[in-house]
């Protein structure tokens, strides 16, 4: 009976335990962004505090309407770094899908030699650091004349992001098997038919993820875009955060609010495709 | 029929490999071939000059660059352990959680969304040392009275970018090894229980073999793009105080962009290039390895 007590005991200790731990866990994590929110609704003065103002006294939107209201007003042109964000990631997306789709379904559906090199070898070039790449690219695009431009940014994001979506794609492709397309095949439709009415409808989720994620490292880059870019021609959100920063100043509550403009198309399309994106990397790598 | 069919897979990868040469391979090889030039971007015509592996020698008896390299190889082991050590952990307990693991999943991928670059910046702001979070939380706790200047110094600035080098990547490590967990069968944990084993032999000799590969995956993800730490440290203190937590990458920025010696920074460029493969490579040998293993027991 005494045993029992004691088991009992030490059960609950482990759950109490668990819950604190994890609830310290999950506040560490999400506090920086909490952090950020908040900082963005505050009046400077309130940021600025000594001793520190903990309770937010008065909360605003003054950052955003400032930040949207254009040059002069807000101080930097975040419309104009918006767009061009927006285009180079989209575009550089569906390019680096479409040749992700082709590679990965090479990789999926078919044997050859040197298959295993390839595909080490494709991941290599993606271990290439991006500030190491930007040295030459940067060379190259001035010789070529597309520095500061849009299509330069997209060359560049596709070559990034064209061995993660073949990753993943294979990963998906995988996951559909084989005989369903081969049963299309005997139906009478070509290799072709079968493709777009069979085995892409079913890894249309995984596609869209690889998608997704494409998107985002677009979205996020900083090291090749603060070499490659130069003006408001081309500039993105990253680069554009450092607009804030003076040579001894930095304006932290617009900073703040540039910074939660990032985070929420990020935040939204990560959480769309949270459980594809996992399933599609485990997948790829572990099954073989 | 039969002969046609081999070059299916090559014409189907044939953009594939035309992007990437064109915009990574033929760059290097550029790179290269510069970092054997005292090239300068403000004299054009010393491209041509020819120089041999000046460039390198000057670099190997270059004292900044061997603490730079020294540095980066040390913060990605001190990272990347114990990103790995505290995503099983955190893997774990969400794993134990009997309610609402959806929502502590979703919280968890929450630093994923964080481009380096933010989490760079929001890090420099925590850690500020005149109104940052962190000196103010610790000052109102009256821990300490005094301003701790974290980004200022050398050793308190490596360990402020370790961390925030660490929140950001650890949901990535746990995120996979929750998979693994998820994904693995539960009838070889109850053999081991029925047969006496105590939780952590249970933990050590079932539940780790079988969670490994997800966790080289992870490794293997996060070591393909080990030189995003350079957002981090650009931002947060551009490898100041006087180059103490000055990066390789950061190095390579510097030399290529604000001293305009490119050659000598492609030069650098090579062995940072030559430290992600061989992070890549190994991690990738050892998730062979460990996929080898668990298909062998199971």
């Amino acid at each position: 009976m005494d045993e029992n007590a004691s088991a009992r005991l030490t059960r609950r200790a482990l759950t109490v335990a668990h819950r604190v731990g994890l609830f310290l866990a999950m506040f560490v994590i999400c506090l920086p962004g909490i952090w950020i929110v908040l900082s963005s609704l505050r009046p400077t003065v309130e940021i600025m505090a000594k001793p520190p103002v903990w309770i937010p006294q008065e909360l605003s939107f003054d950052a955003y309407i400032a930040m949207f209201s254009g040059i002069g007003k807000g101080g930097i042109p975040v419309l104009d770094y918006f767009r061009n964000s927006l285009i180079i990631s989209v575009t550089s997306t569906v390019i680096a899908v479409a040749i992700g789709m082709a590679g990965g379904y090479a990789f999926a559906r078919y044997r050859f030699r040197g298959k295993s090199g390839m595909f080490l070898g494709l991941m290599l070039t993606r271990t290439v650091p991006g500030i190491a790449l930007s040295l030459p690219l940067f060379f190259l695009y001035v010789r070529l004349g597309i520095i500061d431009t849009h299509i330069g940014m997209i060359l560049a994001y596709v070559a990034l992001n064209v061995p993660f979506t073949i990753w993943l794609i294979d990963g998906f492709f995988r996951q559909v098997p084989k005989d369903l397309a081969e049963a299309a095949q005997i139906d009478g439709c070509t290799r072709w038919q079968a493709f777009w009415q069979v085995e892409f409808p079913l890894a249309r989720p995984g596609i869209a993820s690889a998608a997704i994620f494409a998107f985002l490292t677009c979205w996020n880059e900083f090291a090749l875009a603060s070499q490659l870019t130069r003006s408001v021609n081309s500039k993105t959100l990253p680069v554009g955060l450092l607009d804030y920063t003076a040579e001894f100043t930095i304006d932290w509550r617009g900073m703040c609010a540039l910074a939660v403009v990032m985070i929420i198309p990020a935040l939204t399309l990560t959480y769309i495709v949270q459980k594809h994106l996992v399933g599609g990397l485990t997948s790829g790598a572990v099954k073989g | 029929m039969k002969g046609f069919k081999p070059s299916a897979p090559f014409l189907l990868l044939l953009p594939a490999i035309i992007v990437l040469a064109a915009v990574v391979v033929l760059p290097l090889i550029l790179s290269l071939y510069s970092s054997f030039t005292p090239f300068r971007l403000t004299r054009p015509e010393t491209f041509f000059v020819f120089v041999g592996v000046r460039n390198y020698l000057s670099i190997l008896s270059n004292a900044d660059f061997w603490w730079a390299f020294g540095r980066t190889v040390l913060l990605l082991t001190i990272a990347l352990n114990l990103e790995m050590l505290l995503g099983l952990g955190l893997a774990m307990l969400v794993e134990k959680a009997t309610r609402g693991q959806r929502i502590l999943r979703t919280l968890m991928m929450f630093p994923m969304m964080f481009s380096p670059i933010l989490v760079g910046f929001q890090f420099k702001f925590m850690f500020n040392d005149n109104i940052g979070l962190v000196n103010n939380a610790l000052q109102s706790l009256g821990i300490t009275q005094d301003a701790i200047p974290w980004l200022i110094e050398g050793h308190l600035a490596f360990i402020a970018i370790s961390i925030a080098e660490i929140w950001s990547s650890t949901s990535i490590f746990a995120i996979l090894i929750l998979a693994g967990l998820l994904a693995m069968p539960k009838e070889p944990i109850e053999a081991a229980r029925v047969d006496g084993c105590t939780p952590w032999q249970t933990f050590r000799y079932v539940t780790w073999p079988f969670v490994m590969p997800f966790a080289y995956i992870a490794m293997t993800i996060r070591s393909l793009d080990v030189a995003r730490a350079y957002d981090i440290v650009k931002i947060m203190t551009d490898g100041g105080p006087a180059g103490r937590t000055e990066l390789l990458w950061t190095l390579v920025g510097r030399t290529a962009y604000s001293d305009a010696r490119m050659g000598l920074a492609n030069a650098m460029a090579y062995f940072s290039i030559l430290l992600s493969i061989a992070f890549t490579v190994y991690f990738y040998n050892k998730l062979a390895a460990a996929r080898a293993q668990i298909g062998a027991e199971w």
